[in-house]
């Protein structure tokens, strides 16, 4: 056998796309085809990014208190965090709100053929609808602040996380049930003891899933009517026609979104 | 001796089932007694009702006619001193070897150094030593309807119901498992009942055997088994073992041969839609 391949294949086709790829950019670039502003070059990207991650221009107020020690500043930081921050927390607030939510009404159907009946086919039908039919109703009803973004993210992450929980309650060998049943277990230890670990998968596919369309729903909203948040920053920049921030805050969210899937991804492995 | 107790009565047990072919009877008439210490097993052939008899005395099912006591007490849904053992595979996919024995004992609160240290001694009774920290995909089939068995006996069952634990494995394992379940008997004084269809099984294991009638499921004959005990599964090749198989298989054909030809009719009917 020859020596050891520098990188192994897998990998070494990940570079080579990924240079590919940015060598094409840089060429269109240079090449002026396009107009410079739409693609600029990878350099002007770069700096901008840089501006983007390190450049302090947004006055962050901290206030800690410990004790009688009161810690109370401003602090300089790239407003780009304050914005992420505000983000994060649209779409974490949304995820725990839908997700419980979902989670909830997900077992209620699981273990009710009825409501099941009853409701879960409505459920199949409004879950793929585009739910940024909706913003205006949630800026009516919560207004123009991160409410209506978490509104948004919340009824984006509801579906898929009902959806599969309901599907993955249903299907739970039915034995399992009665081993539960033939210790006496009461309604608390079934949920807790048997259906909640005997469905970890779905649960976790469906976290996942709901996820991503949490953070779909609520960058959209940003995008349309806000002003704070990533969705926010991104629309902002391309109004003002600074393309290459634009590039740049949209390059951190892949990062921040690839970042928040491993995450999802490592917990459903345990 | 002085006349004991039996542990478990079983009173005229009568079930029937809608079905979209009407009413059907499936148990009829059904009583019998467990004395404590007694193994007894249910034979029938298939669709005699014997499964539905387990889950009636289990506490697993209601609207039936009759009654089912378990140390005096009238059955209303599982019962504390019933433990169950089921046909399917029913080991908790997430929890290692010793989690899914000490699951019992979780469940009545016993703080986890304690009940650790009782699930390994049920792990070892099975002969599952070093395998506690595996998972049950990590296992074989027999060993796993093992793991289930050990979790069943953890709770300390004053009756064991077995409905075919052994029916998935192959006949080898079958006997071999025999051998522990008669070992675990002798050990413990284990009161049990056996469900099965399995001839070899129940003259192996029991001290009497329960003939069912195919369809609606009656009692039909009650063998004592008066094999030696203890016993392992060499007794299969001895002349009594013999004839106890062949005198329960007379009994039992006929029933059988019956479902057979009921099944036959209703392929013929259905067109062999189905089965």
């Amino acid at each position: 056998m020859a020596a050891e391949p520098w990188l192994n294949p897998v990998t070494r086709l990940r570079v080579i796309i990924l240079v590919t790829i940015l060598v094409i950019w840089e060429a269109v670039a240079a090449s002026g085809i396009l107009l410079r502003e739409v693609v600029p070059s990878i350099v002007v990207i770069g700096r901008s990014l840089a501006e983007l991650l390190f450049h302090p221009d947004l006055k962050w107020p901290v206030d800690i208190g410990i004790g009688g020690l009161r810690f109370a500043q401003q602090l300089w930081v790239p407003a780009f965090y304050w914005h992420l921050y505000v983000t994060v927390m649209e779409v974490a607030t949304a995820l725990v709100i839908g997700g419980s939510a979902g989670l909830a009404v997900g077992l209620a159907l699981g273990a009710n053929p009825f409501l099941s009946k009853a409701f879960e086919r409505y459920l199949y039908y409004l879950g793929p609808t585009p739910k940024i039919v909706f913003f205006p109703v949630m800026i009516m009803w919560f207004g123009v602040g991160p409410e209506s973004k978490i509104a948004m993210g919340t009824l984006s992450c509801f579906f898929p996380i009902v959806l599969s929980v309901a599907a993955g309650m249903r299907q739970i060998e039915g034995v399992l049930i009665r081993v539960g049943r033939s210790f006496r277990l009461n309604t608390w230890q079934m949920v807790t003891k048997i259906y909640l670990p005997a469905m970890r998968e779905p649960i976790v596919n469906g976290v996942r899933l709901g996820m991503g369309v949490a953070m779909i729903g609520t960058l959209l909203a940003e995008t349309k009517l806000s002003n704070k948040g990533v969705g926010f920053m991104i629309i902002d920049a391309y109004n003002t026609f600074d393309m290459p921030r634009m590039y740049a805050v949209l390059l951190t969210l892949f990062v921040v979104a690839i970042g928040a899937n491993a995450l999802v991804g490592r917990a459903s492995r345990g | 001796m002085p006349a004991a107790e039996p542990i478990l009565v079983v009173e005229n047990i009568v079930k029937r089932f809608e079905t979209q072919d009407g009413v059907l009877l499936a148990v009829d008439d059904v009583s019998f007694n467990v004395m404590p210490g007694e193994f007894v097993s249910v034979i029938g052939p298939s669709g005699c009702g014997k499964s539905t008899l387990f889950n009636v005395m289990g506490g697993l099912l209601d609207g039936y006619d009759g009654r089912v006591t378990v140390g005096g007490d009238t059955v209303r849904g599982p019962h504390a001193s019933v433990g169950m053992i089921f046909q399917e595979e029913s080991t908790f996919p997430w929890r290692t070897v010793v989690d899914n024995v000490a699951f019992p004992l979780e469940i009545a609160g016993m703080p986890k150094a304690e009940r650790i240290e009782r699930a390994r001694h049920f792990v070892d009774l099975v002969g599952l030593d070093g395998f506690e920290r595996r998972y049950p995909a990590e296992l074989s089939g027999g060993m796993r309807q093992r793991v289930s068995m050990a979790r069943t006996l953890a709770s300390e069952p004053k009756i064991l119901l077995m409905d075919e634990p052994f029916a998935a494995l192959d006949e080898q394992t079958r006997l071999l498992l025999g051998d522990k379940v008669l070992q675990i008997q002798q050990d413990l004084k284990q009161t049990t009942l056996l469900i099965t269809h399995n001839l070899t099984e129940a003259v192996q294991l029991s001290d009497r055997i329960l003939v069912m009638t195919y369809r609606p499921g009656k009692i039909k004959r009650i063998v004592e088994i008066k094999l030696p005990r203890p016993r392992t599964s060499e007794i299969v090749s001895s002349d009594d073992f013999g004839r106890y198989v062949a005198q329960i298989w007379a009994d039992l054909r006929e029933e059988a041969s019956k479902g057979l030809k009921d099944d036959e009719s209703r392929v013929a009917r259905d067109g062999g839609r189905r089965a």
